[in-house]
């Protein structure tokens, strides 16, 4: 199938309850706007449009469906009502709120709650190399008691990565996209790919999808953790299998943060399912827990203030 | 109301497989349901499918959040599920009408009501040691009763399979109910299709399940039930429960049901939609409907 970038509703277009103001993202599954309410009030709204099955042309409202791609489409959009459902059900601060579900122009949306702020990707990317071990662990532990919830509903969120982790203007995570997740216990053969972003996914969502399990996504929660040190993701999971090649946070980032740490990442990075921390309340656990080997001082004192300066003006 | 639960359906060797289960809880009810049609029949996918899905459905439609009378219930969604076989093969203009066996079990206030017709069984394991079980309505088992048969000549008796009771069929069922039997900590229901405890003896699948732990053990049968099946292999469904005191610690596996809403259910059926073309066909309606549970969702807990 080939690959076609759809067009955005124009901006001020009035779509169902609510006025669109601008794109916000484009994913190959859906496109995300910023609208207005009838009471002003600013929602994110997630439209139904995969790439591959249906072209919404330059100037036109309703995405262009060929027959021959109806039956994916339409299998498509119960997948998106598996995110609506498991998002319906999710009432958790840490968890992005679903505020309505509708459907128009021969798809169907989701409005959600607006979150102000930025995606921990772009604060990792802003403070490349300065992210403190406490703000780390802070934001984690947050993020996982949403995490927590979703797993408790017997959802897997499955594409968990920093660019889906929101941090609110408090400092706060929003766990985004539940685009992925699915019910765990469906016995589905998809049509469309499942789609998840490589250097984050655990193996088992290359190979071995009945092996999926909350352990899955504590590795990408782990790839995360990681990712927020390094910059950037480690190697995909299915190329480590046969030649790994990622080192250890113990031994790229000794001394700079605390080995416990460390090897809490690590712990989250094995690449056997079973090696992992097995729940999301085992690696909050060891995440809050107070580190005993603080890390060895790096800066003078001065630089020490000016890099926390830092941080504190670029969290605001 | 806490309980572990693990339901498993395998094909076998078999061209279709015609067993259906699921289960269904709502806070203060539990559903267990397993259907095997009958393959010498026409269509017996047919009827379990059909009767798992109507009495998954009026469960949930009547258990808000728990059912009036069990036995009561039990006793009208089977029947009902017969009518509804035999409706359909009067709409369809079938030659013969789909036949299938069927085991329902329902749990709510801690006692365990369960009521069943033809082969398909339960089991109760308390304590390591099998408490209770359904009689089979075959000629075998009556055989049996009447000491004509020993049970190792029963095991191989050509007859074996034959039943006298199920719903759907020319005869109206003779449906076999049990007393309500309150469960304490630890007991393991189980009920299951001949495919699983024809290779198995009741000894190894009351052994391996005493243990509660369904989660590992399910598949673990099932195993071990394929390997002895062989290459005739027939369909083979499980459904395992644990039940638990409320006030243990939690457990990965546990569904607690404390915190649902009086009026939500869940289900867990298997064997519906599996082929492409089920998931393709989204109609129109579907999508509305699927709109509105959302939304529903939503405002209920907002």
């Amino acid at each position: 199938m080939a690959t076609q970038q759809n067009c955005a509703l124009p901006s001020g277009f009035q779509l169902d309850h609510y006025r669109v103001e601008r794109q916000l993202s484009l994913g190959g599954f859906s496109i995300v706007y910023l609208a207005y309410d009838q009471d002003g009030t600013p929602v994110a709204i997630k439209e139904y449009l995969p790439n591959s099955l249906a072209l919404r042309a330059e100037g036109e409202v309703t995405p262009h469906v060929t027959e021959a791609h109806q039956g994916a489409f339409r299998y498509g959009m119960k997948c998106f009502f598996e995110e609506g459902r498991a998002l319906a059900k999710l009432v958790h601060p840490n968890v992005v709120r679903v505020l309505n579900f509708f459907r128009a122009n021969g798809t169907v949306y989701m409005v959600m709650q607006f979150e102000r702020g930025r995606t921990l990707h772009d604060y990792a990317q802003k403070n490349k190399g300065n992210v403190r071990e406490r703000f780390i662990r802070g934001v984690f532990t947050r993020m996982l008691n949403g995490l927590r919830e979703v797993h408790a509903h017997k959802l897997l969120h499955l594409d968990i990565k920093p660019s889906n982790i929101y941090l609110r203007a408090d400092g706060t995570p929003v766990l985004l996209d539940f685009g992925a997740a699915r019910q765990t216990l469906m016995s589905d053969t998809p049509i469309l790919k499942p789609m998840y972003t490589p250097g984050f996914a655990s193996p088992e969502q290359f190979t071995n999808r009945d092996a999926l399990g909350p352990w899955s996504d504590i590795y990408s929660v782990g790839a995360s953790m990681y990712a927020c040190l390094a910059g950037n993701s480690p190697q995909r999971s299915d190329d480590r299998l046969n030649n790994d090649t990622v080192q250890p946070a113990t031994k790229l980032w000794a001394g700079q943060y605390s080995h416990h740490f460390l090897a809490t990442i690590d712990w989250c990075l094995q690449l056997d399912p079973l090696k992992r921390p097995q729940s999301c309340f085992a690696l909050q656990k060891v995440l809050a827990q107070r580190h005993r080997e603080a890390p060895p001082p790096q800066k003078t004192w001065l630089e020490g203030l000016g890099s926390r300066l830092k941080t504190m003006i670029g969290r605001t | 109301m806490r309980f572990t639960i693990f339901q498993e359906s395998r094909v076998g060797k078999r061209r279709t497989n015609q067993d259906r289960v699921a289960y269904s809880y709502t806070r203060d009810a539990l559903l267990l349901v397993l259907a095997d049609g009958m393959g010498g029949h026409l269509y017996g996918e047919v009827a379990a499918q059909i009767s798992v899905q109507f009495i998954a459905q009026s469960f949930q439609q009547e258990a808000r959040p728990k059912v009036i009378d069990p036995i009561l219930f039990l006793s009208r969604v089977l029947s009902n599920a017969h009518h509804a076989i035999l409706d359909y093969a009067f709409d369809k203009h079938l030659a013969d009408i789909p036949r299938t066996t069927i085991v329902a079990c329902l749990v709510q206030d801690g006692i365990a009501h369960w009521a069943h017709a033809g082969d398909s069984r339960l089991y109760l394991i308390r304590k390591g040691k099998l408490a209770a079980q359904t009689r089979d309505h075959s000629r075998v088992q009556l055989m049996l009763d009447q000491g004509l048969l020993d049970a190792e000549s029963a095991a191989v008796h050509p007859g074996r399979n034959r039943i006298f009771s199920c719903l759907g069929g020319s005869h109206p069922p003779q449906i076999e109910f049990s007393r309500g039997t309150p469960l304490i900590n630890g007991d393991v229901i189980a009920i299951c299709s001949d495919g699983v405890w024809g290779p198995l003896d009741t000894d190894t699948l009351v052994q391996t399940l005493a243990d509660g732990r369904v989660m590992d053990r399910v598949p673990q049968l099932m195993n071990e039930a394929e390997a002895l099946g062989g290459t005739q292999c027939d369909n083979m469904s499980l459904i395992a429960m644990t039940w638990h005191d409320d006030h243990q610690e939690d457990t990965p596996d546990t569904v607690s049901t404390r915190t649902m809403p009086a009026d939500a259910f869940t289900t867990q059926m298997e064997g519906f939609g599996r082929n492409k073309r089920d998931q393709e066909d989204l109609s129109e309606d579907e999508i509305e409907r699927a709109i509105r549970e959302i939304n529903a969702a939503i405002h209920k807990f907002k």
